[in-house]
């Protein structure tokens, strides 16, 4: 091992420190880290579903039997803010545009399926000089290059910037990488720093913001190439606690600018925009290349393969990423898309992967469950104490189950960002979401009937 | 609904995070015997055998209760209550360590039959029975069932001393409620009665030196005559403060209480010096109302009972004072030991003080809760 990867390597913290003192391990992340991305060939038939991000599909705009090219726009609806083109990710002809189960929602949504004929990428679009467009036509092409937040929240980034134009003094880069099971964003500030830095400048341009800080959770001295170059390009660099919920957007902004987003407004709204690595090296490749966003880095796992990172086509099939590692489905259990805290737990393995999936993380019925043996409250109050909104998990639950909905009120359910910590933490193995996800809906309806 | 749309399967509904912390309710329980343990060994250390069989006597009422409830349910083929005789061990050796031992120069009486009934009505009434019909403990088991039976006790004892020569005074031994603890007897207020009843009440001779300890020191190191769970103070002290960190206890319900009792002690020493100086009165004040066992380890081991007391940090904080203001003045009163009175008075009154503050959440700091 070189002495930088040793020191590196030396440098990587072990877990993440929540409220009250609960550890996460770092275990995957750290076993991942080291993993040179490599590229998922598309499958044969490429499932391309055309809402994969917040706000509704786009109308599909190709037909059954049509020719498409890598990089070309399969749907479009220029009238509604939150939505983006998405965009053949191969070469091929269009075999059905029907209804299938969206990874975003689990019910059937508008999707595209394509034969594949080749695996080329030749850019869709003509690459953009900067210094020669406004910052309009660069945000425009973020918007028809199908940019969205990749972070896991997916929230169209052309619709961010537009708000954040000349109104926010700070763009805070997420270089936080809060799930425990993806590594994605850290190799890629490994491999592509020079490309992510260009993507963070090219923002700063658009919005017209005069301080960017790149926050992140590694020491000083684990990404030398990284940290060299944003000191050339007079990025500051925030070393942010190694909390997991510090990476969520609103919580990362009081973290680096000690500044509450106040519940009805974004962090715009106290002058920052955040926006996440992967985010910014999209917005690169689409203004310099021409290249609409039609792949990611996302980090798999499981016990036998370990860490992978892996490059992968949207509408990829994740049976084709398990083929491709040599690996079968069949042989797990639970699947999961995304974050090993918040992702979705799939039954159909030729469900596809989208833009917000940030890994894919596999568990055989041997390992661990975490609500097997649920039992009843014993009010212990770590999910209290754990909770980065600062609000009463179980006493929500109490409320709830005794149908007192003032007390449900004040105790503001609707902070909840699940997270999941209070059900990480909960001795009794209660799974907490699904009653605050109930909660949050009675108290808004409780709102609503008030307003 | 199109065929797609029917051949379309929703994804199936398991919730996250799909990973959990490790840490679980029989673990929980399970260290915090352990951490009992080492109190219990300490106490049988100091108090010897009658220590020892009140614990056994305590820890096999309440696991014959628990193994009777288990086999009904498991022939009933119902739920199991308890996957694990965890909670129910736990149980049972707060019964131990909260029952008195009276030492050898006061006659050493220790009726084991009342530890047994402490010991049924704990597991069978205040911790089956009200987890059962309310889905919640509201009253900490040990002292729900102590209390009544306290209660009880002093009902019938005040009747065989109204009705001198009915009862024969064969209650005067009771293990909760001796007579010499009456309120009407004890003056816990005058100086003087105070160290009276505190030389009479604790002075000791530690065996293995043969030093005569003097009832400050005796309640730090050596208590013959106490509650069992405070035996070695020291140890209770060091083992409450570790279980505390370790098992992430209601720290604040501690903090507070043994503070607010610190303070307490410290003023009336100093304002109520009798024949002594404030220092000697200050550290016999302290002493006795901070370490003897009905405050010491009742404070780690039952005012932070999770169910039982309060959630907000605030809630906490208050609990935690008032618990320590209600035991002393019920010292003052000469009830001692009635720490377990004003345990479950305030148990009672938790659900209330839930709702005294809450702290305000994210995004609502900067301005008051919609």
């Amino acid at each position: 091992m070189a002495k930088n990867d040793k020191m590196r390597k030396d440098r990587i913290q072990k877990k993440f420190k929540e409220e009250g003192g609960f550890e996460i391990d770092l275990d995957i992340k750290i076993k991942a880290i080291d993993d040179e991305f490599s590229e998922v060939p598309p499958a044969d038939e490429m499932r391309v579903p055309l809402r994969q991000q917040v706000g509704s599909a786009g109308d599909p705009i190709v037909e059954e039997g049509q020719q498409v090219k890598y990089g070309q726009k399969l749907s479009e609806d220029e009238d509604d803010a939150l939505t983006v083109p998405v965009h053949s990710p191969v070469n091929g002809t269009v075999k059905e545009v029907m209804r299938y189960e969206n990874p975003l929602s689990g019910a059937p949504e508008p999707t595209v399926i394509i034969e594949t004929k080749d695996e080329e990428r030749e850019p869709y679009y003509d690459p953009m000089d900067p210094d020669k467009v406004s910052r309009d036509e660069m945000i425009e092409r973020v918007r028809e290059t199908g940019i969205v937040g990749q972070g896991g929240a997916v929230f169209p980034t052309h619709a961010k910037l537009k708000d954040a134009k000349d109104r926010v003094s700070h763009l805070i880069i997420n270089a936080k990488e809060s799930d425990p099971n993806v590594a994605c964003d850290a190799r890629l500030m490994i491999e592509e720093p020079e490309v992510m830095v260009d993507g963070i400048k090219l923002m700063a341009a658009m919005i017209g913001a005069d301080n960017v800080i790149f926050a992140t959770r590694t020491t000083e001295g684990e990404m030398p190439k990284l940290e060299k170059i944003l000191k050339r390009e007079g990025i500051e660099i925030a070393r942010i606690r190694p909390n997991y919920s510090v990476g969520y957007g609103r919580l990362l902004v009081t973290e680096v600018l000690g500044k509450e987003v106040p519940d009805d407004k974004n962090p715009t709204d106290v002058g920052a925009l955040v926006q996440n690595v992967l985010t910014a090296y999209a917005v690169s490749k689409a203004i310099r290349d021409g290249e609409p966003l039609i792949d990611r880095g996302l980090t798999y796992y499981s016990k036998d393969v370990g860490g992978k990172n892996l490059w992968v086509r949207q509408g990829t099939p994740v049976s084709k990423v398990f083929e491709f590692l040599g690996e079968s489905p069949g042989k797990y259990e639970r699947v999961i898309l995304g974050s090993v805290m918040r992702g979705t737990w799939i039954s159909d393995p030729s469900i596809p992967i989208i833009k917000a999936h940030q890994g894919i993380i596999a568990y055989k019925e041997e390992e661990p469950h975490p609500y097997e043996d649920q039992t009843w409250c014993i009010r212990c109050g770590y999910c209290n104490d754990v909770c980065p909104v600062d609000i009463y998990p179980n006493l929500i639950i109490e409320a709830q189950d005794i149908g007192d909905t003032d007390w449900l009120q004040k105790l503001n359910p609707g902070a909840c960002i699940d997270c999941g910590l209070c059900a990480y933490v909960c001795p009794s193995h209660i799974n907490f979401r699904p009653k605050m996800k109930k909660a949050k809906s009675e108290t808004s309806k409780s709102k609503l009937k008030q307003i | 609904m199109s065929e797609d749309e029917k051949k379309a399967r929703p994804y199936r509904e398991v919730d996250t995070p799909h990973v959990h912390i490790g840490f679980d309710k029989n673990e929980l329980m399970l260290k915090t015997f352990l951490m009992m343990l080492i109190i219990a060994f300490a106490s049988v250390i100091v108090m010897g055998m009658p220590a020892l069989i009140h614990i056994l006597v305590a820890l096999g009422s309440v696991l014959a209760v628990y193994t009777t409830i288990d086999s009904y349910q498991r022939m009933k083929g119902v739920e199991l209550t308890y996957d694990s005789p965890a909670s129910p061990l736990v149980a049972g050796m707060i019964v131990a360590l909260c029952m008195t031992v009276v030492g050898p120069d006061l006659g050493g009486r220790a009726p084991y039959t009342v530890t047994a009934l402490v010991g049924v009505l704990t597991m069978l009434v205040f911790k089956y029975g009200q987890g059962r019909y309310f889905r919640r403990k509201y009253i900490n088991p040990a002292a729900g069932a102590k209390a009544l039976v306290l209660l009880v006790l002093f009902g019938i004892n005040y009747l065989a001393e109204t009705f001198e020569g009915l009862f024969g005074g064969a209650l005067d031994g009771g293990m909760i409620f001796h007579s010499h603890h009456s309120p009407f007897e004890l003056d816990v207020l005058d100086p003087n009665e105070f160290v009276d009843l505190l030389e009479w009440g604790f002075t000791t001779e530690l065996p293995v030196f043969g030093t005569e300890l003097t009832a400050t020191q005796s309640l730090f190191f050596w208590q013959t005559h106490s509650w069992i769970g405070g035996a070695a103070s020291i140890v209770t002290l060091i083992v409450g403060a570790v279980a505390v960190y370790w098992l992430r206890y209601k720290w604040r319900i501690v903090v507070s209480c043994f503070v607010s009792m610190l303070v307490l002690s410290v003023v009336i020493g100093m304002i109520l010096t009798g024949d002594y100086s404030i220092w000697e009165m200050v550290s016999m004040r302290v002493a006795f109302h901070v370490f003897t066992g009905s405050f010491i380890f009742m404070v780690f081991f039952m005012a932070t009972e999770p169910q039982s007391t309060p959630m907000p940090e605030i809630s906490q904080y208050i609990f935690g004072v008032a618990l320590a203001v209600l035991t002393f003045a019920f010292q003052l009163y000469g009830i001692v030991g009635g720490s377990i009175l004003a345990l479950v008075i305030l148990n009672i009154a938790t659900p209330f003080m839930d709702k005294i503050v809450i702290k305000k959440a994210y995004g609502f700091k900067g301005k008051s809760a919609r």
